[in-house]
């Protein structure tokens, strides 16, 4: 794949958004930001559609529009005394609707919008991927210098207010990342699977450990493998590149599951084999309580 | 409403930092605050002061404006005419001092799988110490240890916060909030939710604290009989002030019923209120 440069142009604005959005997803999570997060990514067809109509480059107006979307989302539901996933929902579908009926009017629907729906990043030309870089450098850079400020914000926000935290200034610029985050991987798996991008790293890390230090590892380590794996596989077998790293991060997740210390499915299974073979054990004395418990009939 | 001051005044700084006067320091000092909410009047003509070493109790039943009153004090919440002076500042000037206010939360509503561990809660309190774009140097570690150790929860460093029992979760709280230079603790109903043994524990805990660290303390509580064995002064407000004085003086009004809308039965550790109108 790497003897292309395609592949390669693919493989760095992969990296690149698997990396900014493993790590806001932990925030996602922790917040629980996922709605907001998809209620933003689906808003973007109203902003990717203005750009089409008007013939400016959709990205462009998507994250414009996004960011606004993302503000209106913490404006109405701090001052506007509506529930977060109330103003979402209506945010979203209002914004798809307006998509719908721009590129209607404008006759637009096209090849290019399919490509701003699924995503098509074999088509990412090394300008976007300096574009990418920018807006990964100002996310993460976000993220890392306001670290202490998002964890203490999203575990407990009136103690943080009291803290000197500044909130409004975290929530809102939390907000406007995600928004910039989910523009930039429009790119890679398209408007309609991108809050997968933003939600599947961290609730897999989630699964794996009760470390937030910990789960930030597994969460890039997901989005990582995933984008390697799923355009690896995408390459192979000509399959859309933005849904195989979709499915791949998905079957990720259900394997933090299957092993997650919290469930401990894996454990019991093995306890149970070992329960089914005969005990080696004979004649050691019963664990303590055991002769208590009656045997099933 | 009738002494309502037209606009808020500014604070006589040196009645915190001049020494000379040879009295107790005041570190909190409300005078004349009304409180409005969504044009709803929530607090009014409110006035005490809390000094350097004093244990405050603050009573009033529930929906009385006693949390709004600590908001207040920590300028989360803007008073709509009044004085409030905080070591000497308007709650708003306080960025510089946060570090000397230490304040437990009535109820934290934090996911129970968030990956947070005892020692990582315990570190939010130091955030105001640490600084901006800063990270936690040997220091601030070893104050958190401390302050963990402090409140009996050494061992528990590890534990997911979620994990631990109602008792243990609000002593972490309150080791958060002591882990900075407390100086004014701030307390909102730290003790509701507990049982008869953990809320004991949980004021000597605090006692202890206090004669120790010289911390001067408010504690909020709607339980006037957790308050009477340890507060040096009681406020009971209920919108307003209906009562200020020394513990005995407050328990023993005809007011504080009046406040509470209830007749009080105090037998000495018993403490068993029976409501005459419904809940207070």
């Amino acid at each position: 794949m790497l003897s292309f440069g395609f592949g390669q142009t693919a493989l760095v604005g992969g990296l690149l958004i698997a990396i900014t959005c493993s790590l806001m997803s932990f925030f996602i999570i922790v917040r629980r930001l996922a709605f907001a997060g998809m209620g933003i990514s689906h808003a973007a067809f109203g902003g990717v559609s203005i750009g089409i109509a008007a013939g400016v480059n959709p990205i462009v107006t998507a994250g414009a529009f996004c960011v606004l979307v993302a503000g209106g989302i913490g404006w109405f539901s701090r001052k506007g005394k509506l529930h977060e996933d109330t103003i979402i929902g209506i945010l979203f579908s209002a914004s798809m609707a307006m998509g719908v009926v721009l590129l209607a009017v404008a006759k637009a629907y096209n090849q290019d919008l399919l490509s701003y729906l699924f995503g098509s990043i074999l088509a990412v030309s090394w300008t976007d991927v300096v574009i990418l870089a920018v807006m990964a450098i100002l996310a993460i850079g976000f993220m890392v210098l306001f670290f202490k400020e998002l964890l203490f914000f999203s575990f407990d926000e009136e103690t943080a207010m009291a803290s000197g935290v500044p909130v409004k200034f975290v929530y809102y610029g939390l907000l406007v990342t995600i928004a910039l985050t989910i523009v930039v991987s429009i790119k890679l798996v398209g408007i309609i699977l991108v809050s997968a991008l933003i939600v599947i790293p961290g609730a897999t890390g989630l699964q794996l450990s009760r470390n937030y230090r910990s789960v930030l590892v597994y969460s890039m380590a997901t989005g990582i493998l995933s984008v390697l794996i799923g355009l690896q596989l995408s390459f192979s077998f000509n399959v859309a590149s933005g849904a195989t790293v979709v499915l791949v991060m998905f079957a990720l997740f259900v394997i933090a599951v299957a092993v997650s210390p919290r469930r401990s499915y894996m454990q019991r299974v093995f306890r149970g084999k070992a329960a089914a073979e005969p005990a080696p054990q004979e004649g050691l004395p019963p664990a303590p309580g055991s002769a208590e418990i009656p045997a099933d009939d | 409403m009738s002494n309502r001051p037209s606009k808020m005044h500014s604070c006589k700084v040196g009645e915190y930092f001049d020494a000379t006067s040879g009295g107790p320091r005041t570190l909190i000092d409300l005078e004349h605050v009304f409180v409005e909410l969504d044009g709803h009047p929530v607090l009014q003509d409110i006035s005490f002061t809390l000094n350097d070493h004093m244990f405050l109790g603050v009573i009033g039943p529930n929906g009385a404006g006693k949390t709004t009153l600590l908001r207040v004090i920590l300028g989360l919440v803007k008073p709509a005419s009044g004085t409030v002076c905080v070591m000497g500042m308007q709650p708003a000037e306080l960025k510089s001092e946060l570090h000397h206010i230490g304040y437990v939360p009535q109820s934290v509503f934090f996911d129970p799988i968030f990956p947070v561990n005892v020692y990582d809660v315990v570190m939010m309190g130091r955030i105001c110490c640490i600084g901006r774009f800063r990270f936690a140097k040997k220091a601030d570690k070893q104050r958190v240890m401390d302050s963990i150790r402090m409140v009996g929860l050494q061992g528990l460093e590890k534990r997911l916060i979620g994990e631990l029992s109602g008792g243990q979760q609000k002593r972490v709280f309150l080791a958060r909030a002591l882990c900075r230079e407390t100086r004014i603790l701030l307390l909102d109903e730290p003790t509701s939710g507990l049982d008869m043994p953990a809320q004991r524990q949980f004021m000597e805990l605090l006692t202890d604290l206090k004669e120790r660290l010289g911390l001067s303390i408010v504690f909020v509580s709607h339980d006037v009989n957790v308050l009477a064995q340890h507060a040096d002064e009681m406020v009971c407000i209920n919108r307003s002030m209906h009562l200020h004085g020394k513990p005995g003086e407050v328990v023993g009004s005809d007011r504080l019923q009046e406040a509470y809308r209830c007749e009080f039965d105090f037998l000495v550790g018993a403490g068993d209120h029976h409501t005459t109108e419904g809940g207070g």
